[in-house]
């Protein structure tokens, strides 16, 4: 049968592409699948071998069964990530936004600037914490003695341990530290703007505000949406900054969900398939977002 | 040269940048100025911006032995090593082979297998981490490096990024070589990759600083702190930072020298690659 067989498969595309594709299916594709079976079942992680199925049970007990303490921990992980997201994301668009907007005019220094302002980015979380946890320790952080130097009165803020201070710290040292990543990105979208638009706009009178609005802003539209959607996953998957910096305090007011689901699934009873379960909806969510956030940003033709 | 804006709007941008620059700097300064105080300095000095007398004791005395028995910072300095170079050696390798067979080569099913690969990016990979473990605990690999290398290998982002390159890569290069005799392997090897550098460097960079700070994966696989790598081992450290604050701002200093060094070196192609991915030109 095999030699009736005219044309013989050529293999060599395939042995290019076997790597990846072995990997990718052992350490992506598989654990996509057990993650959803996982779900709707019952899982030690060190105990049990396999997931045992369970129907719905997991997802009853999350969302609607108000006696488990599955139900506190999804609503609360939950909300403070949505509220994470709600208030960092405009934060890490805008404010890199402005400064590409500002490096564009090519002030002195403007390439040291971009590179000192991208710095963080190359530091990986747990140096960004080290870094700011001082900075907000309460008696002898740079925090509250520059607000009493600057107000002229004593400043005693428990930033990590009092709501809405927690947040407020968090988000900075977020944005701090994703700040580079996006500006970088406008800065080369706003840089490829036709100046001859730019300028036959001036000599219309057009002032700088009007140009951006009218010219700018609409020109780098892919880029906008491009990284409104990934600054949203990104801050959905906040994990270190509560972890380290607040500990989810106070009051779990800054539990976030992966803190949550890493929990769970890991902690010494293991409830994997609760979490399991926490997971996908959790992603189902950013997925919904993800979609809406580009539907709504991209460009309609 | 374009002149499309006026001197003031210069003056006013360096001011606003210096500003800027100020409040990004002034924390890191604050934290490193404390990381050469004494600790004895700290507790009974209060707040200084500047240390009274400057020492780099702390940063010696992390690796220390004493020190290194609970904070082996020097073995998980190495892990990081063997993990961030081995990952991005073979993220590389895999990834451009995929992608020269992807742009240059003609097969069944590369279409379907190409965007099935792009579209598994929308996946939002909180599912997968929980089975991840298992399938290391049952390829036996929880508590070795391989749990840290192996997974970050297929990336499927890395693919898209050398594929486009590629495709900009005259096909007229690769039948050249064929008429010389030249086989598909020797063409990737000899002919594309080096003409893929600019891109395979981004890739490069992204995959070792991706690797050296990867954070809740490895602090999930690794048992054993002497396994850990540098990133989630200075979260052990940050638990001592009440006793001994100056040491754990030192080694959080310390882990970051060779993407410093990297970045020193490579800033631009940093930059490019951020706006490779996003998909504008620099």
């Amino acid at each position: 049968m095999r030699l009736a067989k005219k044309r013989r498969v050529d293999l060599v595309p395939y042995l290019f592409i076997a790597p990846q594709l072995i990997l990718f299916a052992i350490f992506f594709i598989l654990p996509a699948i057990i993650g959803i079976v996982a779900a709707f079942s019952k899982w030690n992680i060190y105990t049990d071998s396999a997931p045992i199925f369970n129907g719905l049970s997991n997802f009853e007990q999350i969302l609607f069964d108000s006696e488990t303490s599955y139900y506190t921990m999804f609503r609360n992980g939950m909300g403070n990530t949505l509220l994470f997201v709600v208030i960092s994301v405009p934060l890490c668009i805008l404010l890199p936004l402005f400064m590409a907007i500002v490096l564009s005019q090519k002030p002195i220094g403007h390439k040291f600037f971009q590179a000192l302002y991208y710095l963080p980015n190359i530091f990986s979380i747990s140096t960004v914490i080290l870094v700011w946890f001082y900075v907000f320790n309460r008696s002898d952080g740079l925090a509250n003695n520059s607000l009493s130097a600057i107000l002229g009165q004593t400043v005693n803020l428990n930033w990590l341990g009092t709501q809405p201070f927690a947040w407020v710290a968090i988000t900075i040292v977020t944005v701090w530290w994703c700040l580079g990543g996006n500006l970088v990105i406008y800065l080369a979208a706003i840089n490829g703007v036709s100046a001859d638009l730019l300028e036959a706009a001036q000599i219309d009178g057009a002032g700088l505000p009007t140009r951006m609005w009218k010219i700018v802003l609409p020109s780098i539209r892919p880029q906008l949406s491009y990284t409104i959607v990934l600054t949203t996953i990104s801050q959905f998957n906040i994990y270190g900054q509560s972890l380290m910096l607040t500990s989810g305090g106070p009051d779990s007011s800054t539990y976030t969900m992966m803190m949550y689901i890493r929990q769970l699934a890991f902690g010494s009873s293991s409830v994997a398939g609760i979490a399991a379960s926490m997971a996908l909806m959790f992603g189902i969510v950013m997925i919904i977002t993800s979609t809406v956030l580009n539907r709504v940003t991209a460009q309609r033709d | 040269m374009r002149k499309i804006f006026k001197d003031r709007n210069k003056v006013v941008a360096f001011v606003l940048c210096l500003v800027m620059a100020i409040v990004c700097v002034t924390p890191v300064l604050f934290s490193f100025f404390t990381s050469v105080r004494s600790e004895l300095e700290i507790m009974t000095g209060g707040f200084s911006f500047l240390p009274a007398d400057w020492t780099f004791e702390n940063y010696v005395e992390l690796f220390s032995s004493e020190y290194s028995t609970s904070y082996p910072i020097l073995r998980w300095f190495l892990n990081s090593m063997i993990v961030a170079v081995s990952q991005t050696i073979l993220v590389v390798i895999v990834a451009s082979a995929s992608a020269y067979a992807y742009s240059r080569l003609e097969f069944r099913g590369k279409n379907v297998l190409f965007w099935f690969l792009m579209a598994t990016m929308t996946f939002p990979s909180v599912i997968n981490i929980i089975p991840m473990y298992k399938i290391c605990q049952t390829l036996g690999i929880v508590d070795t490096l391989w749990a840290l290398i192996l997974p970050g290998i297929p990336g499927v982002f890395n693919i898209y990024l050398i594929r486009q390159f590629m495709l900009g890569i005259p096909k007229e290069l690769d039948e050249a070589a064929m008429i010389d005799g030249a086989n598909r392997f020797q063409i990737y090897y000899k002919l594309i990759l080096p003409l893929c550098t600019p891109v395979l460097v981004v890739v490069a960079m992204f995959a070792f600083t991706g690797a050296w700070n990867d954070y809740l994966w490895p602090s999930i696989v690794m048992n054993k702190v002497d396994m850990l790598t540098i990133t989630p081992g200075l979260q052990k450290i940050k638990d001592s930072f009440n006793t001994m604050p100056a040491h754990a701002i030192a080694g959080g200093f310390i882990s970051v020298i060779p993407t410093f060094i990297f970045y020193l070196f490579a800033q631009k192609y940093f930059m490019k690659g951020m706006q490779m991915q996003a998909g504008v030109k620099g």
